[in-house]
């Protein structure tokens, strides 16, 4: 090094450091690995002592994950050839497949009520946002305390209410009832995050714009916007991610055609004793999407568990 | 949308009167853009919890819905603050309350200092470590009573190969005595990234200046460590200790889905204890009295939090 | 200390505020400490005054 600082730490202790930091990393990415390799595995291979490492792969546990299987005897097995490769995989096991599964349709709620939801979390974050942000609101300070206490508040507390007014409205175990409650629940959110964003946009840009001729809702779409845009998808992304994990709500209001996939995937047994690959293999594929998130939000993580508070 | 009559009305009129007619908009729109997420907050949040401290003081119960609904007072607030066994669950709240604070303080702060010596990669190497925070604690808490199965986790196992001890002879999540252990690891490895974050953001926020100042008057490593980073830090950790303590206060799908509350009732914590009361005895008054108690503290200390919360937004 | 007093005395937000604080404290650490059963069964009628007592402070002047 060739400049000389006296707050800038040694070589030897950036060695400490950066091997200590990567033994933490490795040791806290154990766990994830091994929900993914589990998937990959035959059921003898995830259940044997010791856990192994290496392992011949195989697409079985994806495949009891989409399917129901039934038990076979010899002679429909040899009368029914598999046609297929994951027939195939099911019929080595002595077993045929008798329909689709439920985690295909589990899934596809999360996805309906996570995307439904921070659409709507966002649209109206946005606007509650920028008033706050630009205009003169009576009791401000309060309002913004009471949107983010909405937020901390027990989930099995507030279900109990959630409980008796869904079923009145009929609205339990629907999408819309799913949608409906995660937006409030996001909003807190969305609206201190795009605060914060919003907040960062000189209000010079605006004000240039009413000058031209813009009506105070056209400067809004128009300017503010477009230079709000990275604050949006990232707390798009901060939404959807909460959605995606909620389970309280979910599984105290849902238990069919609105349930999601985190009260799904726990209750997946296979056929004598659990099925370790088959839940490794959906909390795989739910997890996934999530950790390509985390990547692709590293920048503004601080931001969104501050509530935007904490900007780096 | 640029076309309104509004609009039109703006642009024939004297630039005087439209400015005064903006002015006007200009609140109507504040109101316009607000109105949405408060009406659905009160009707989502506020109306309910209205109606919880309601019947907070009833004997309803909603697998019930046509029996007589009684005033009992006070009642059902006493009961549960005279109850011995939800002031067990308390105290089961309150071991994995402190330890998995404490955990998360050592490991976050140690790591965040760690990585603010800015060695090669370490970016990329934070990332990482962020990950487990991020992912959904049911999924993650039933997958982990996997990792802790006595003859195949590879939990267990791992312990064995560093003690010496077998494999097969302790269950992290069948044990009275490690149950609640088992739970403060998982909560740890879940969210000591999330202290480590805010940590490291209250590292970076110290100017080079102090610690240049403080070489001058050869101040030694040690004392620039307690007297300037830790209390320039502090803030930043209050605000990660209150948003933890707040969240574990409540924690319910990570504990309910590794232990589900037992073996017994060790690992009871209030939220597991509340929805027993609440969706399987459906005890709905008591439970309703037992939700409003945790109402109250969480927002006292959501208060507290939000005080923090400025104080950092400040610096 | 002569300087929180005054600013009790002249009912100042930030000096209210850390008493509320302190009773909020207070009253969760009797919720869930492990001595005395009476400690529990008042805790929640010192969280409740805390905060309260929080929400009417924070509108004191500076």
């Amino acid at each position: 090094m060739s400049s000389y600082s006296i707050t800038e730490p040694s070589m030897r202790l950036k060695w400490i450091a950066g091997v200590l930091v990567v033994l933490y990393a490795l040791i806290t990415l154990v766990p994830l690995l091994w929900i993914i390799a589990t998937g990959f595995k035959s059921s003898s291979d995830a259940i044997a002592y010791p856990p192994k490492v290496v392992f011949e792969p195989t697409l079985e546990g994806y495949v009891n994950l989409f399917t129901r299987q039934t038990r076979a005897s010899a002679e429909q097995l040899s009368e029914n050839p598999p046609t297929t490769w994951y027939e195939q995989i099911v019929h080595d096991n002595g077993m045929v497949i008798s329909g689709p599964s439920r985690f295909g349709e589990r899934f596809m709620n999360s996805v309906i009520i996570g995307f439904g939801s921070t659409f709507l979390s966002v649209f109206l974050g946005t606007l509650a946002a920028y008033a706050f942000s630009r205009y003169r609101i009576p009791l401000k300070d309060d309002l913004m305390f009471f949107i983010l206490s909405t937020r901390m508040m027990p989930p099995i507390a507030v279900a109990i209410p959630i409980f008796l007014m869904f079923r009145a409205a009929g609205l339990s175990d629907t999408h819309a009832g799913m949608i409906l409650l995660y937006t409030a629940v996001n909003l807190s959110l969305a609206v201190w995050l795009l605060k914060g964003f919003i907040d960062e946009i000189p209000r010079e840009y605006e004000e240039a714009a009413l000058i031209d001729g813009y009506t105070r809702f056209q400067a809004f779409v128009k300017v503010v916007l477009p230079q709000a845009a990275t604050g949006i998808a990232s707390t798009a992304i901060f939404c959807l991610i909460f959605a995606w994990n909620e389970y309280a709500f979910a599984v105290l209001l849902t238990s069919g055609t609105a349930q999601t996939a985190p009260p799904f995937i726990p209750t997946i047994i296979g056929v004598g004793g659990r099925d370790w690959p088959a839940v490794a293999a959906g909390a795989t594929l739910f997890l996934v999407p999530v950790m390509v998130f985390t990547i692709l939000l590293r920048k503004h993580l601080l931001r969104g568990i501050t509530f935007g508070a904490v900007r780096k | 949308m640029s076309d309104t009559a509004l609009d039109r009305v703006a642009r024939a009129t004297p630039p005087r009167v439209a400015r005064r007619i903006r002015g006007f908009s200009d609140r109507a729109i504040a109101w316009i853009f607000v109105a949405p997420t408060i009406v659905l907050l009160l009707a989502i949040n506020i109306f309910p919890l209205i109606w919880t401290i309601y019947l907070s003081f009833t004997n309803y119960r909603a697998n019930r819905p046509n029996a007589v609904v009684e005033w009992v007072g006070f009642r059902n607030y006493q009961r549960i603050l005279g109850d011995p066994e939800i002031w067990q669950t308390m105290q089961a709240t309150a071991h994995f309350l402190f330890w998995t604070l404490f955990f998360q303080v050592l490991f976050g702060f140690a790591l965040a200092w760690l990585i603010n010596a800015k060695f090669r990669g370490s970016n990329l190497w934070t990332t990482i470590i962020v990950l487990p925070m991020m992912l959904s604690p049911a999924v993650v808490g039933n997958f982990w009573t996997f990792l802790y199965q006595p003859q195949i986790g590879i939990f267990n196992y791992a312990v064995a190969f560093v003690t010496g001890a077998d494999p097969s002879s302790f269950s992290m999540i069948g044990d009275v005595r490690l149950a609640p252990w088992s739970i403060v690891i998982v909560d740890t490895w879940m969210w000591t990234p999330f202290v480590m974050l805010i940590c490291l953001a209250g590292l970076r926020s110290i100017p080079e200046s102090i610690y240049e100042a403080a070489e001058c008057d050869r101040a030694s490593k040690w004392r620039q460590f307690w007297t300037i980073t830790v209390p320039m830090v502090l803030p930043f950790l209050m605000l990660a200790v209150l948003f933890r303590g707040i969240e574990n206060f409540k924690m319910f799908d990570l504990v309910v889905q590794l232990t589900g509350g037992g073996p017994g009732s060790t690992t009871e914590l209030t939220s597991i204890n509340l929805k027993r009361e609440a969706f399987e005895k459906w005890r709905t008054g008591y439970a309703s009295a037992y939700a409003v108690i945790l109402f109250v503290t969480v927002f006292g200390l959501a208060s507290i939090y939000v005080k923090a919360l400025n104080t950092v937004k400040n610096r | 200390m002569s300087g929180f007093l005054n600013g009790l005395l002249r009912l100042r937000r930030g000096p209210w505020e850390m008493l509320a604080s302190i009773l909020i404290g207070l009253g969760i650490f009797m919720l869930m400490q492990p001595f005395f059963l009476w400690a529990f069964t008042w805790s929640f009628i010192v969280t409740l005054t805390g905060t309260v007592m929080f929400l009417i402070v924070s509108h004191f002047p500076e």
